[in-house]
């Protein structure tokens, strides 16, 4: 499983891989809390969620856009979430920590989670997405 | 040279219909040779998908901004009609009514430089950065007076004065918002931010008038050279960020219903006479009100800041102007020779209403609106004005910064916050940021030159130079 920041003049474009869809969810989750608050990463927080989308990308926008919300009103920086899609229904388990100014302002605000430019692909070797996150 | 792409005047360029599968019209973008050396092929593929939209006037535009973005490109800018067109988020984006105001203080150079210390108290002062929090403790109530009544509602509130609603587009908020469609979540995001700058390439900063290129026309704007000056560049927060993220899924759904095919689901639109359209507008109006309101609020925390420490009149600091850069607006505008009212989007782009347009107050109208393009950290930004030419060719509109070239990731790898703070500290620029990748994200290098971008709009007549500043301090969120 991994995630790296690939090259986009405006935003931030990540490419993300893993062997399933819900890791798949579960490491671009982590980039974007990468992105919003730098490294450091505590679970010392439990939150569940449940989300139903229309296909596979929409669910991951509605997943991502979740995030961010809860995030900013909650002052919630989550580390790991622990994943179960199915058809297009999904259930995460969320770990993370209280948002502290000191530790976590090592980043840049996303506004929001784009379609363009979003790809989700699987081969033989697991999945594979694309996904561009406004800032 | 990019392919397929037809040059059509010394910096005018056109996409051919056709460049993508369904284009109704061509698109037509403003851009200098050497600035077209850094043009994406992304950016230029988006501005083709919106000339795909039903109901666009014209031409699919951009600006010499032009870049890659989401939806339409950045710098774009399309009119649709009110009958057969549409409306989308995708060309507005998620901070609804990201804007830039400029406020004037009698203080001269001598006052300014190398005051670390006005610098630190104006940082100590407005919230800035991830997760920085509003001292105002809004109400519900408060909350609807901002999305109703944005900048009136703040000046109403004791964060301003009357005379700043004339110098905001829109006086200072649309009239036409629709609260109810905005969602408890974009609610509850924007109650603590009301008055935070927010991240990314949101600043506050102080500048001098370095040169006036149209005294006429500076002094109509109440601009002077020497004047210090204070530039504030952010948007509607995590309420406006909501409100987009809520109402594409609602669109997507709408694209649906209404049978319309779009090449990007980043451009999920409806009619603009549907409900769906209607609820957009309506909650796109009220974040927009929210920016300006939270632009007040950020003008009156600065102000404190001078009178406390220079023992300046508030009222001796006077606002030239604020533009919203990322806004739908029904505006009238005369297409084929005729009177028509239309659905003008402006992603990243600048209103640039000519002179005796409506919504200038009195003492402007002579002269055309104030257009403020802000530089990138550390560079010049400009005071244009709009003109007639703009009316003409662009539905009264033009650039709205430098753009970008380079990469975050790029960025970073290149050269480190500390050194850029250290090399702009040489020029006599202080900079304050809650960290250094906030400095690094948004230095000099990864935008395009301010200066060729500005000459491009200024010779193509979308806007004409009245005014360069030259930044001292640099507050970035």
């Amino acid at each position: 499983m991994s995630f790296e920041e690939i090259p986009h003049t405006a935003d931030i474009k990540i490419r993300a891989r893993a062997p399933t869809l819900a890791s798949l969810f579960s490491e671009i989750l982590k980039a974007l809390m990468q992105v919003m608050y730098g490294e450091s990463r505590g679970k010392t927080l439990k939150k569940e969620i449940s989300l139903t989308g229309e296909d596979t990308e929409s669910l991951l926008l509605d997943f991502l856009s979740e995030i961010l919300y809860i995030s900013e009103v909650e002052a919630i920086v989550f580390a790991d979430a622990r994943i179960i899609i199915k058809n297009n229904a999904l259930h995460a388990v969320l770990q993370g920590e209280p948002f502290d100014i000191r530790k976590h302002s090592g980043g840049t605000e996303v506004k929001g989670i784009s379609y363009s430019g979003l790809l989700i692909s699987s081969d033989a070797n697991g999945y594979m997405a694309e996904i561009v996150f406004d800032v | 040279m990019l392919e397929g792409i037809t040059r059509t005047g010394t910096f005018e360029w056109e996409v051919p219909i056709g460049y993508v599968p369904g284009m109704r019209v061509p698109g037509r973008f403003y851009l200098s040779e050497f600035l077209a050396k850094t043009l994406e092929t992304g950016a230029v593929q988006q501005l083709a998908n919106v000339a795909t939209m039903p109901g666009i006037k014209n031409n699919s535009l951009a600006m010499p901004d032009i870049h890659w973005g989401y939806g339409f490109p950045i710098g774009g800018v399309a009119a649709f009609d009110l009958t057969e067109g549409v409306i989308s988020p995708g060309g507005v984006g998620f901070d609804i009514n990201c804007g830039v105001r400029l406020f004037t203080t009698p203080l001269m150079p001598q006052d300014v430089t190398g005051r670390r210390d006005i610098i630190d108290a104006l940082y100590n002062t407005v919230p800035v950065g991830v997760g920085a929090k509003s001292s105002l403790k809004a109400s519900a109530q408060a909350l609807d007076g901002m999305m109703t009544k944005g900048a009136r509602w703040a000046v109403e509130a004791g964060y301003g004065i009357e005379k700043d609603l004339a110098r905001c587009e829109e006086n200072g908020f649309m009239k036409s918002p629709d609260i109810k469609a905005v969602s408890s979540k974009a609610r509850q995001r924007g109650i603590p931010q009301g008055g935070t700058l927010g991240s990314g390439n949101h600043f506050l900063e102080l500048q001098i008038v370095r040169e006036v290129y149209d005294k006429n026309a500076a002094s109509a704007f109440g601009i002077s050279e020497n004047q210090v000056c204070c530039m504030i560049h952010c948007g509607s927060r995590g309420l406006g960020h909501q409100v987009c993220t809520d109402h594409i899924r609602l669109l997507e759904a709408a694209t649906r219903k209404y049978q319309i095919r779009l090449p990007d689901r980043q451009l999920a639109c409806a009619p603009v006479t549907s409900p769906e359209g209607k609820a957009y507008f309506g909650a796109m109006a009220a974040s927009a009100n929210y920016a300006w309101a939270n632009r007040q609020l950020i003008t009156h925390a600065a102000r404190q800041v001078f009178q406390k420490t220079f023992g300046i009149a508030y009222e001796e600091m006077q606002l030239v102007y604020d533009v919203a850069h990322n806004v739908a607006k029904m505006e009238e505008h005369i297409i084929s020779g005729r009177k028509d009212t239309v659905c003008v989007h402006r992603k990243g782009a600048t209103r640039s209403f000519g002179p005796h347009s409506p919504d200038l107050p009195g003492e402007l109208a002579d002269t055309g609106q104030p257009v403020i393009i802000p530089g990138s950290m550390g560079t010049s930004s400009f005071i244009l004005k709009g003109t007639e030419i703009a009316m003409d060719k662009t539905f009264g509109s033009t650039c709205h910064g430098a753009g970008r070239v380079m990469s975050r990731s790029q960025a970073k790898k290149r050269i480190s916050g500390r050194e850029i703070a250290v090399n702009l500290a040489r020029q006599g620029i202080i900079v304050r940021a809650p960290n250094e990748t906030a400095i690094s994200d948004e230095a000099p290098e990864v935008y395009k030159p301010s200066a060729e971008v500005v000459n491009v709009v200024h010779e193509v007549g979308l806007s004409s130079l009245v005014a360069r500043l030259e930044p001292v301090g640099v507050i970035k969120g």
